[in-house]
């Protein structure tokens, strides 16, 4: 006799009838009302009144504004500082995707495992990301201290690679790498315990299946453990870019922009503009754009990555 | 003094609530005026039992950011630090034409401005600051390094360059520059200008604003070539963009460089660094060959302004009124380190300016560039060109044509 193997069939609730005090059933959205106005007067109230601003000439300061209409709009396209800016912006943006990323996998992969210490090393490698980023700058500074036998620059010189020393934050051409691989370091940490809570999920049935089927590291990383990640990378990539696209307090604490205006970023361009320059309407300008280009990217990005663990 | 103002300390701290008076007068100031503003509060206060104060003070690179945002927001203190003239973001015509300063003129000290200063306090005829005088840019030298080096404060720029190799040649460095601080960056060029531009034309800034003049054209190129040839023949420390204004005032202090072109009111951070406050002097930085065309830059020093918005604004008018008294205004400029703005007879002032006095005398002195710039975007631009040209990013030529742009465009 054989048995029919039939899928296993998983009972479904009754659906949940939320009964008000008259019988009736409440709306779903009325528990989220309360959360919903807090938001809607916090942030969504002054960030249209905001919006405003962008298309006046308004200081920042006082009460005097004009209505410019696209005016602000269209100094943003000939704004070489800020066209500059963007550049550096999206510079980082990719280095801080790619490279935090990676490494947060490694590391992942690296803790997910059953090495006795595996706990002590998530720790140590998550410790940075709940540092304060504005004190990870101030350090990072001194470790960047251009004296050469100071901080990185001596600990070159200690290991026999002294000519290697450099001028971190001083240099215009290298200055940029140097904050991205601070904010790289910091964060690193995070993507690991997103990439590790996916590790998690990864069913050990299937990994010892493959091997019994004689699938090496590589193969079983590969066919099973990178697909089913999807969801983890899809987390991870956005909300780097996310970071990467809004990137302000560690250039700010650590470079100002310069050395020149050579780690500039947009957020930094609209912070000058706004509290230096005391371009408050042009600087909104900047934000608007810089909303609607974060958005627009992260749609995008959401609409491939989810179709990407869909097909995974 | 615009952008060129120093450092504090972030140190909140004030008189105690005595429930008397107007109740407690809201205070923001900037913190190299720490010294002399506290001094006159407390003297005030001493005479008038029911006056309170709550005085926060705020280094010039977060003060601006900082009371913006409490401009902005119409929650602004009853005092606050304001630069003299125009050029920043906080400078008094910015905030005058905001509507947010309350009209001083009818207070007695006002007519005893000197005419050549009134651009700084005025706006539209009317004083809308207090400032206690004018602080100078010279270079801050550490004596103990000269008498090392067997050299003597030069008078003329090829006398500067002869002492800066004799000291590099003594393994000292000669000229610390702290330029990843954006300020910084801004004080030798402002230090060499009057010689190498106003000597020549004293109503350069006129010519600016009429369009007939540009920073290109004029010897602001003369000025940034010689800052650059301080570079090039390694008078420097290594590195300047990295090194911050911290650092700089450290490597003067210890004697490990010899000297740093900065503004009198930092003086007192200086003599903190040193192991003796003695150790430190002052004097003009030569920007040419011929002395009689070396001038020097002596800016209006940051000031307090009484909130246009103010409900204390009374308490704090007849606080600025007692300001402006003769002995009040001697008494901050000495805590400062800078000239007073008026006197009673000879002004006391900090020995260490001495060597700059002949220059005020005379009318050799120019307001610091930046208090005549028609918009807060030319300073910045200035930081960063210079940050550029240091860092080998752009030409004397590009950094020039560059601070043109900003200063067309419109305030």
């Amino acid at each position: 006799m054989t048995a029919v193997m039939s899928p296993p069939v998983t009972p479904v609730p009754p659906p949940v009838r939320r009964v008000g005090r008259r019988g009736g059933i409440a709306p779903p959205w009325l528990f989220a009302a309360p959360a919903l106005l807090v938001y809607a007067l916090v942030m969504l109230y002054p960030s249209i009144v905001g919006a405003g601003s962008a298309f006046t000439d308004w200081s920042g300061v006082g009460e005097q504004r004009s209505f410019v209409g696209l005016a602000n709009f269209k100094q943003l396209l000939h704004d070489d500082q800020a066209l500059g800016a963007l550049r550096n912006t999206l510079f980082l943006t990719v280095a801080i995707v790619v490279v935090q990323n990676g490494l947060g996998l490694l590391l992942a992969l690296g803790v997910h495992t059953t090495i006795k210490s595996r706990m002590v090393l998530r720790v140590i490698f998550f410790a940075p990301v709940v540092v304060s980023p504005v004190m990870v700058s101030f350090l990072w500074k001194y470790v960047y201290n251009p004296a050469p036998d100071a901080g990185l620059n001596a600990a070159l010189n200690a290991v026999g690679l002294g000519s290697l020393r450099q001028d971190w934050l001083g240099n215009p051409s290298l200055a940029i790498w140097s904050v991205a691989f601070t904010v790289i370091w910091q964060c690193a940490g995070y993507s690991m315990v997103i990439f590790l809570a996916g590790l998690e999920g990864v069913p050990q049935e299937l990994h010892e299946s493959a091997m019994v089927d004689g699938a090496g590291t590589v193969a079983r990383f590969r066919h099973i453990t990178w697909p089913l990640l999807a969801p983890a990378v899809t987390i991870n990539v956005m909300l780097s870019t996310v970071g990467g696209l809004t990137l302000f307090t560690q250039i700010i604490a650590m470079t100002n922009g310069g050395p020149g205006y050579a780690t500039d970023t947009l957020s930094t361009v609209l912070y000058k503009q706004a509290f230096v320059f005391g371009k408050f309407g042009y600087s909104t300008a900047v934000a608007l754009v810089l909303a609607i280009f974060v958005a627009a990217v992260s749609f995008i990005q959401i609409g491939y990555l989810r179709s990407r663990e869909t097909a995974a | 003094m615009g952008g060129a103002a120093a450092v504090g300390t972030l140190a909140a701290c004030g008189g105690k609530s005595s429930g008397g008076g107007g109740g407690q007068l809201k205070i923001i100031g900037a913190g190299s005026q720490e010294a002399g503003l506290r001094k006159a509060l407390e003297e005030y206060k001493a005479k008038n039992a029911d006056f309170d104060f709550n005085l926060s003070f705020s280094p010039a690179d977060q003060l601006q950011t900082a009371l913006r945002a409490q401009l902005a927001a119409g929650n602004a203190p009853d005092l606050h630090a304001v630069y003299p003239g125009n050029g920043s973001a906080m400078s008094m015509v910015q905030l005058s034409k905001a509507n947010l300063l309350a009209d001083l003129s009818d207070q007695a000290w006002t007519q005893k401005i000197p005419s050549g200063f009134k651009g700084a306090f005025q706006q539209d005829g009317k004083t809308r600051i207090f400032s206690p005088g004018t602080s100078v840019l010279g270079v801050i030298y550490n004596k103990k390094a000269f008498a090392t080096a067997g050299v003597q404060p030069p008078t003329t720029w090829s006398e500067l360059l002869t002492v800066c190799e004799t000291l590099k040649k003594k393994g000292i460095v000669p000229l610390a520059l702290g330029a990843q601080t954006p300020w910084v960056t801004q004080l030798i060029n402002y230090a060499l200008v009057p010689g190498t531009v106003y000597a020549k034309q004293p109503d350069f800034d006129d010519k600016m604003a009429a369009g007939s003049a540009t920073f290109a054209g004029s010897g602001w190129a003369d000025a940034m070539n010689k800052y650059l040839e301080l570079q090039k023949r390694g008078f420097f420390n290594p590195n300047p963009n990295g090194t911050t204004y911290e650092q700089a005032t450290s490597m003067v202090g210890t004697g490990k460089a010899a000297m740093a072109v900065q503004v009198s009111a930092v003086l007192q951070a200086y003599r903190e660094a040193a192991p003796s406050p003695d150790d430190l002097g002052m004097f003009p930085l030569p920007a040419t060959d011929n002395a009689a065309d070396n001038w020097i830059p002596g800016g209006i020093v940051v000031g307090i302004a009484v909130s246009a918005k103010s409900k204390k604004a009374d308490q704090a008018r007849k606080f600025v009124e007692f300001c402006g008294q003769p002995e009040v205004v001697s008494a901050w400029a000495e805590a400062i380190a800078c000239v007073p703005l008026y006197s009673e007879g000879e002004a006391k002032v900090d020995p260490v300016l001495k060597p700059f006095l002949p220059f005020l005398a005379n009318n050799k002195a120019v307001p610091f560039m930046d208090q005549r710039w028609p918009n807060a975007e030319v300073q910045p631009t200035h930081f960063a060109v210079v940050q550029e040209l240091l860092g080998g990013k752009t030409t004397v030529d590009g950094a020039l044509k560059k601070m043109d742009e900003a200063y067309r465009k419109s305030a």
